[in-house]
């Protein structure tokens, strides 16, 4: 029996026990990685796919998936980028007030393409997958066009590039608070509130969850939604880091916010998963990435190593399913 | 001529004899009708010959060839066909593909198509129909999808062929066409058994009548020489009822009344009431339009005219289960594996999902509700669990019906809607789950229960509707009518 709990112990937190394996493994290695400054480093460059991973594990639990989360991190990046260039001249505001107005129209566009996304979904039994990966293209293409092709650089205001490049109390970078800020709010809403006990219901079985009385709709339209919004916050973040607004921004990034959410424990089948496990995907490809870095490895086989971890996780879930059943 | 019979052949599960020294034989060139109700033994019986389980004990003989199969594939290298009522065809490929599929006529290394169409239109041929065997599967009717299955089976050039439940997925016009084709059958020497739940069928295709009864032999007739009802005593026996508790009485007061209530090709101008504290049972066989019927009116499915009625107020013409659940109805569906529960989920979640917004605080949870209302139910309903959280796929079929119902029981409706509640669940937990209703009625619930074991619905209801052909067809009380009767009732015989 106790043999059994422990069993099940280690098949729960299989990816934090790697974690700190990997982090003992890189302490021994080399002096540089278990600094302060290396470890924030870690959170900064892990926050803005991280908040769309948040995201992700929403509709991923919620049995949908979302493959547009790249181009949707450029749109908002450029159509921000584009009102700070054009509007304060067009309406005689200040750059600041423009600013605000790029990103409230950043906002509401990305919930209207959340909102189409759950539309075509339910309404057609349409799957995902295939609606999402039209988004990618189609965002994508909207994206150059309004930047014209060519990055939008310059525009920001002092403030907006703070999202980016700032700190609390001069050493915590602004992108790790807010990491850590959505973290907290998905783990709530996930945990303590109706609307994440429909999206596990929703994964879990639509029919079923339909049938005692569930908003499935407006599940799907939250979960999309969130997801697109958290693209808007990482294309800020990004935007405001380089300090321009390009379309060729988060080109790719799907690949690794489905990484940390399935390395995070979260079924591809839906119904199952936790904000943690996806905070700890987060923090473990982060420190991969780095360690690799510090290592010197190629950026080639950077990708070929980031490929194998997560057939490594995909291959755990399955096992950690079987074992405990 | 050929033969196949049993000799005292016999089937013990852990915990029931499935079948009890059954003696039956079957000719060549006749339709043998298989009859008994659920738990009679048949399908016991014709998993024997089809490979499936075998027996305890004793043998079964095609022509005094003794036969023991180990695995279907043994039983179809002997000349032994099955068709299952689930349609084991691939709907995406051609009628041709299915028929071999596996075994495609090849030239070399590649598959002949064209022998192949050839082969597959004169196998069609020969048994009456005109269909094209390049026509893609799902675009064929019922029962012509029917009819490839049986090609397929006699692609095998079985002496033996089971149809289980042929027509259960056909409309009654579709009906006749598949006769002709078993008809046209007949005239090759094979045995051909025939399983069917729809008596009425029974005189009009098949040639010799076998019941089995509780795992026993009750006698073999040629169907020309037996009345209706002669079938049904055979099939039913004299069944002892248990009666409702007679202090259960209906109170004043109407919650539900239907009216004209229509659904293309599923049901047609339904109309009833239910009152206060009554348990109103539909009677009908499978494919009744029962299950159609009570989810439109609980809002899962449209319905096409026609009016629902809660406690004096209309439902919206295109209600939801939100908008119904709000209006004080539940309904625990037909399959509840994958309509009504969830089966990774715990035990508490499950019976808390219907109740969310009643066990929450605004947009929080709140535990404390959540762990009272799931320890409720599993005290009141006597769910026998080992903890709480364990997934509900890890629970019996009768404790995962009852995490289903308590479920339900937590939103604390007004009318409860129960879409064959005891299907595959055992004796004990029937009884509770029929306990469960009547303590709910006399708290002033009101029940609509459908069954297709019609003994359940004398035994628990007050009043009884007849469904048939998507029409309620008649209404009965239990008082005054017979088991036999019912079923005679239920199955559209109106000749008593």
């Amino acid at each position: 029996m106790s043999k059994n709990k422990i069993k099940n112990l280690l098949l729960d937190h299989t990816i934090e026990i790697l974690l700190v394996l990997v982090v003992i493994i890189m302490t021994v290695a080399t002096p540089t990685f278990l600094t302060p400054a290396n470890i924030l480093n870690i959170f900064r460059n892990q926050a803005m796919k991280g908040v769309i991973a948040f995201g992700m594990t929403l509709v991923i639990i919620s049995g949908q998936i979302d493959l547009s989360v790249g181009s949707q991190v450029a749109l908002s990046g450029v159509i921000i980028a584009r009102f700070c260039q054009d509007l304060p001249a067009a309406l005689g505001i200040s750059t600041d007030a423009a600013c605000v107005i790029g990103i409230a129209a950043a906002v509401v566009s990305s919930i209207a393409i959340g909102w189409i996304h759950a539309f075509l979904q339910h309404k057609f039994n349409m799957p995902a997958f295939i609606i999402t990966l039209a988004s990618l293209n189609l965002l994508y293409g909207l994206a150059g066009r309004i930047c014209g092709g060519f990055p939008i650089a310059n525009v920001f205001p002092g403030w907006f590039t703070q999202l980016g490049v700032g700190s609390v109390f001069g050493i915590i970078p602004i992108p790790a608070v807010i990491l850590v800020l959505i973290f907290v709010i998905c783990y709530i809403v996930m945990t303590f509130t109706t609307t994440g006990r429909s999206v596990y219901a929703v994964g879990g079985n639509a029919e079923s969850a339909r049938l005692s009385g569930i908003h499935v709709f407006r599940t799907k339209i939250i979960v999309f939604a969130a997801v697109q919004v958290m693209c808007v916050l990482a294309g800020m973040m990004h935007s405001a880091q380089v300090a321009s607004g390009s379309f060729s921004f988060g080109r790719g990034w799907e690949v690794d916010v489905i990484s940390a959410v399935v390395i995070g424990g979260t079924s591809m089948n839906g119904g199952i998963g936790k904000p943690w496990g996806t905070l700890m995907g987060i923090l473990f490809l982060g420190v991969i990435t780095n360690a690799m870095t510090l290592l010197n490895v190629g950026v080639y086989m950077q990708y070929v190593v980031k490929g194998l971890v997560m057939v490594m996780a995909v291959f755990l879930s399955m096992y950690q399913a079987k074992a405990k059943a | 001529m050929s033969i196949l019979r049993t000799e005292e052949i016999s089937k013990q599960y852990p915990g029931c004899l499935a079948l009890d020294q059954v003696s039956v034989s079957f000719e060549s060139g006749k339709v043998n009708a298989l009859l008994g109700k659920n738990g009679s033994g048949k399908s016991t019986l014709v998993k024997c010959f089809s490979g499936a389980i075998q027996p305890t004990n004793g043998a079964f003989y095609l022509d005094d060839e003794k036969l023991s199969f180990h695995s279907p594939s043994e039983a179809n290298a002997k000349g032994f066909a099955t068709v299952y009522q689930e349609m084991s065809l691939v709907p995406s490929l051609t009628v041709t593909e299915n028929i071999f599929l596996g075994k495609m006529p090849r030239k070399g290394r590649f598959v002949d198509w064209k022998k192949a169409h050839k082969m597959a239109g004169e196998m069609l041929a020969s048994m009456g129909v005109k269909i094209n065997p390049k026509e893609i599967v799902s675009r064929l009717p019922m029962w012509q999808c029917q009819v490839v299955e049986i090609t397929k089976a006699m692609s095998l050039h079985p002496k033996v062929l089971m149809l289980d439940e042929p027509t259960s997925s056909l409309a009654s016009s579709e009906v006749e066409s598949l006769f002709k084709v078993i008809r046209e059958l007949k005239k090759q020497d094979i045995i051909i058994i025939y399983i069917s739940h729809k008596l009425h069928e029974i005189p009009e295709i098949t040639d010799t009548i076998t019941v089995l009864r509780d795992g026993k032999f009750v006698g073999a007739v040629n169907t020309k020489e037996v009345k209706h009802q002669d079938i049904i005593s055979m099939m039913f026996g004299e069944v002892s009822i248990r009666q409702r508790p007679k202090e259960l009485k209906v109170q004043e007061g109407t919650v539900l009344e239907v009216k004209d209530l229509c659904r293309k090709d599923k049901f047609e101008n339904v109309s009833f009431s239910l009152r206060k504290g009554e348990v109103l049972g539909i009677a009908g066989m499978l494919g009744a339009g029962r299950t159609e019927l009570l989810k439109s009116i609980f809002g899962a499915d449209p319905y096409d005219s026609g009016e629902v009625w809660v406690n004096g107020q209309k439902a919206p013409r295109h209600a939801s289960p939100i908008t119904m659940k709000k209006l004080g109805m539940g309904l625990t569906p037909e399959d509840r594996k994958n309509e009504g529960l969830i089966l990774i989920h715990s035990i508490q979640d499950n019976l808390c999902y219907a109740s969310m917004e009643k066990t929450a605080r605004g947009w929080f949870e709140d535990r404390t509700m959540r762990n009272r209302a799931a320890e409720d139910q599993i005290r009141d309903l006597q769910i026998k669990i080992p903890d709480k959280a364990a997934p509900v796929s890890s629970l019996s079929g009768g404790n995962q019906q009852k995490v289903v119902v308590g479920n339900w029981l937590n939103t604390n409706p007004m009318i409860m809607l129960y879409d064959e509640p005891s299907r595959g669940i055992d004796v004990n937990a029937k009884q509770q789950i029929f306990e469960i209703m009547w303590k709910q009625a006399a708290k002033g619930i009101s029940t609509i229960f459908v069954s297709s074991e019609l003994e359940e619905l004398l035994e628990v209801c007050h009043r009884i509707l007849i469904m048939k052909d998507g029409r309620i067809t008649g209404e009965v009380n239990p008082d005054d009518i017979n088991i036999n009767e019912l079923y005679a009732y239920s199955m559209g015989d109106t000749d008593e």
